[in-house]
């Protein structure tokens, strides 16, 4: 009986200092692809984005003296699995980053049950951009209807006049993510006069484009807006070169911007674009302390050269916002270890300001912006990027989208999603 | 809505002749490489009654082996050699560890064996070559990249003459083949274990042997058509997606049928680039690609249940 006791007691010392160790880290899975069709885009991002948490917790000790837990659940991009891993990692984490259109559609409803909040940075339904409906979503820090506006900005003037009496053919992919921009583009293409011409790439279609591209030399447009990701865009790049569409008329969403995509054309995909929220500055301050906390301890999986690509830094910026989240939220509730409704007011509250950008080292790489309860993207604008047949440089300023017409499409998106999936949770804003 | 449907189509054929031809061309290309995988499917199904679902794999996994072994300094042509013999290890493999002690169950075993080969393949493959994307060593084997350029009628037609390159070695792939199948005893072998299994083995023909030989056939198929897909659009696990397009063409040949392999893959390369072009783009929104060549095999299988080109199953009770 008394060495009952001692197991027992021994037992629940144990339990209790396990559990003390646990509750001094904070837990953010993210719901990886690094494997499957789509495991090109994938693997530089979380790369980049695991890099920068190892980075804090091995330079500062974490996040206001708590370690970040970031690990990876690996969906392949596929839906199901997607739902899966959420549910298999919801139980101890404070945010999750569901990658894809289609899971985070999924995993929308959820999360107001679940209360953690859903953070889909540069992805996602552009509508959850409105906190007021969507409590517990983020887009920070543009959205897809951002993006599309910032390319038509772009391509046709800060008004898009120059696009009147043009013909646009949007190349995308045909899944939830490739249709995300058509309601603005269709919108824009009524108000400003441009002919809109919607061509989809099915899923097994993605690397053999030649049926799209027959359509493309047929309609003649004046420019192709690319919404592809992974080998679609592969596809679509050797076709452009292969019917000889003029690259300097052919844009891409921020996903169809990977270097390593464009060396399959080099040379000969010089001049294509591709709008991006954030912009590879590989002297920034942020990119020695990668190599000094990370790469030169061996705690990387990439190598010297994806870390220059703008997708791996696109990856720090993603996960630098994430941090900034957790840091005001340790400061508005003055602990380290946050839960998921304190992290979900830290996602309400960033304020990444030029002076703080330079703070964390990243100046240039993103544009500041901040977040509110109303706010949930942040709007940050983006540049276009160039090809230049070895490299994506800079081409344009920094481009901001239309905001107040967004806004207005938003806030009646949301709506109309609220009022399918009634009864939605909303909360009041004052801002 | 009539005249969308029958007459615009054949006025926009006859009046841009060369935009036709182009879109034949790129039909036949497509179609070409349909055949190419479907022959790989076939092959293996004739000898041993195995749905190959690992098919689409071993094209990824033959390209991923070529152009990792290059990135580590070995010569193009020493690449194909060596990667010829990885997939002759692979085919031994298959047949030593999964296949032989299976022989005898029912084929749903075996066809969901092939799926644990596939995800095997997928898992190995991701940490040996990584998911990245790969640019396919095109030029380092010799293959031309640049473009033919005709004008007929005036217009504009252009050839890439890797594809010419790809259309004119599977073409060689395929006689060869044929003329392996007919002329050696090997082949004959082949054919006698598709045709029936028992008998064959009666006249001392080795199920062993022969699996060895068609998973090593079907692995040399998958890799000159990884090649071939590889210099169109890169190397990467989204290869695998391709192999999904030679279904239609195994339900429209025949799943036992060489020229039904073959024909099924010009046919439904052609006849979809054509519908997508002239009806689907128009009249439906484009990427009718996804389902039209299901929907002609089985409108075939309405009045032909074995296909064009497969074997009549006469069953005396």
């Amino acid at each position: 009986m008394r060495n009952f006791r001692r197991i027992a007691t021994g037992v629940a010392l144990g339990a209790l200092l396990a559990g003390g160790a646990a509750a001094q880290e904070i837990s953010a899975p993210n719901l990886s692809y690094r494997t499957g069709p789509f495991a090109a885009t994938g693997i530089p991002v979380m790369n980049g984005q695991i890099d920068y948490f190892t980075m804090l917790n091995e330079r500062d000790g974490g996040i206001g003296g708590v370690k970040i837990n970031f690990y990876e659940c690996e969906t392949g991009y596929n839906t199901e699995k997607g739902v899966e891993c959420y549910e298999k990692t919801k139980g101890d984490a404070v945010v999750t980053q569901p990658w894809s259109t289609g899971i985070t559609l999924q995993v929308l409803p959820k999360s107001n049950v679940d209360e953690i909040p859903i953070l889909a940075p540069g992805y996602g339904f552009s509508a959850m951009a409105d906190g007021s409906v969507f409590k517990w979503a983020f887009n920070l820090p543009s959205s897809y209807w951002d993006a599309a506006s910032m390319i038509l900005k772009g391509i046709g003037g800060e008004d898009m006049s120059e696009l009147s009496g043009k013909k646009i053919a949007f190349l995308h992919l045909d899944h939830p993510f490739g249709k995300e921009p058509l309601p603005y583009l269709e919108k824009k293409a009524e108000d400003i006069g441009f002919e809109l011409v919607p061509i989809p790439v099915g899923l097994k279609e993605m690397q053999n484009q030649s049926a799209q591209w027959l359509q493309i030399r047929r309609e003649r447009p004046d420019y192709v807006i690319m919404w592809g990701w992974g080998a679609m865009n592969i596809g679509a790049l050797t076709e452009a070169v292969k019917t000889r569409y003029p690259m300097d008329q052919f844009v891409g969403v921020w996903w169809s911007g990977h270097s390593d995509d464009l060396q399959v054309v080099g040379a000969d995909g010089a001049g294509y674009r591709s709008i991006s929220f954030n912009a590879p500055v590989s002297d920034a301050q942020v990119m020695a302390d990668i190599q000094t906390h990370v790469a030169d301890k061996g705690l990387t999986e990439s190598d010297e050269e994806q870390r220059s690509e703008v997708f791996y830094q696109r990856g720090l910026v993603m996960s630098a916002a994430l941090a900034e989240a957790i840091a005001a939220a340790q400061e508005e509730f003055g602990t380290g270890e946050i839960n998921a409704e304190q992290l979900r007011w830290g996602l309400e509250n960033i304020d990444l300001t030029e002076e703080r950008i330079a703070e964390l080292g990243m100046t240039g790489m993103v544009a500041p912006f901040s977040t509110s309860c109303s706010n949930h993207t942040g709007h940050s604008g983006g540049w276009l990027l160039e090809w230049d047949g070895e490299q994506f440089v800079k081409a344009s300023d920094h481009l901001m989208a239309d905001a107040d017409e967004l806004a207005e499409m938003e806030v009646a998106a949301a709506k109309e999603y609220a009022d399918a999936n009634a009864p939605w949770p909303t909360q009041e804003c004052d801002g | 809505m009539l005249k969308d449907i029958f007459v615009t189509p054949f006025v926009d054929m006859a009046t841009a002749p060369d935009f036709l031809m182009q879109v034949l061309w790129e039909g036949l290309v497509s179609g070409i490489l349909y055949a190419l995988i479907a022959l790989g499917f076939v092959l293996i199904f004739r000898s041993s009654r195995i749905f190959n679902f690992a098919q689409g794999i071993m094209v990824v996994f033959a390209a991923l082996t070529l152009v990792g072994l290059h990135a580590m300094g070995v010569p193009a042509w020493i690449c194909v050699i060596l990667t010829l013999g990885v997939m002759f290890v692979l085919a031994v493999t298959v047949e030593r560890v999964v296949l032989r002690p299976l022989v005898g169950q029912p084929d749903i075993i075996l066809f969901m064996a092939t799926i644990g080969i596939t995800l095997f393949l997928i898992g190995f493959g991701e940490i040996i070559f990584g998911g990245e994307n790969k640019v396919m060593i095109t030029e380092e084997l010799g293959i031309p990249t640049d473009s033919v350029v005709f004008e007929p009628f005036g217009g504009l037609l252009i050839l890439e003459q890797k594809d010419i390159t790809a259309v004119v070695v599977a073409a060689l792939l395929v006689v060869a083949l044929l003329a392996f199948l007919n002329k050696t005893r090997m082949g004959r072998a082949i054919r006698a274990l598709g045709d029936d299994h028992q008998a064959a083995l009666s006249v001392g023909i080795s199920l062993q042997q022969i699996w060895v030989l068609v998973w090593f056939i079907a692995g040399i198929i998958a890799l000159v058509t990884g090649i071939a897909w590889g210099a169109r659009a890169g190397v990467s696990f989204a290869l695998e997606v391709i192999a999904y397009k030679a279904l239609p063409v195994l339900m429209l040949g025949g799943l036992e049928s060489i020229t039904g392999a073959i024909i099924g893959g010009l046919l439904i390369g052609m006849l979809e680039k054509l519908f997508e072009i002239y009806w689907g783009q128009p009249l439906l929104g484009g990427n009718t690609e996804t389902w039209f060549a299901f929907v002609l095999a089985l409108i075939v299988l309405l009045f032909r249940p074995q296909g064009l080109f497969g074997e009549r199953i006469i069953e005396r009770v």
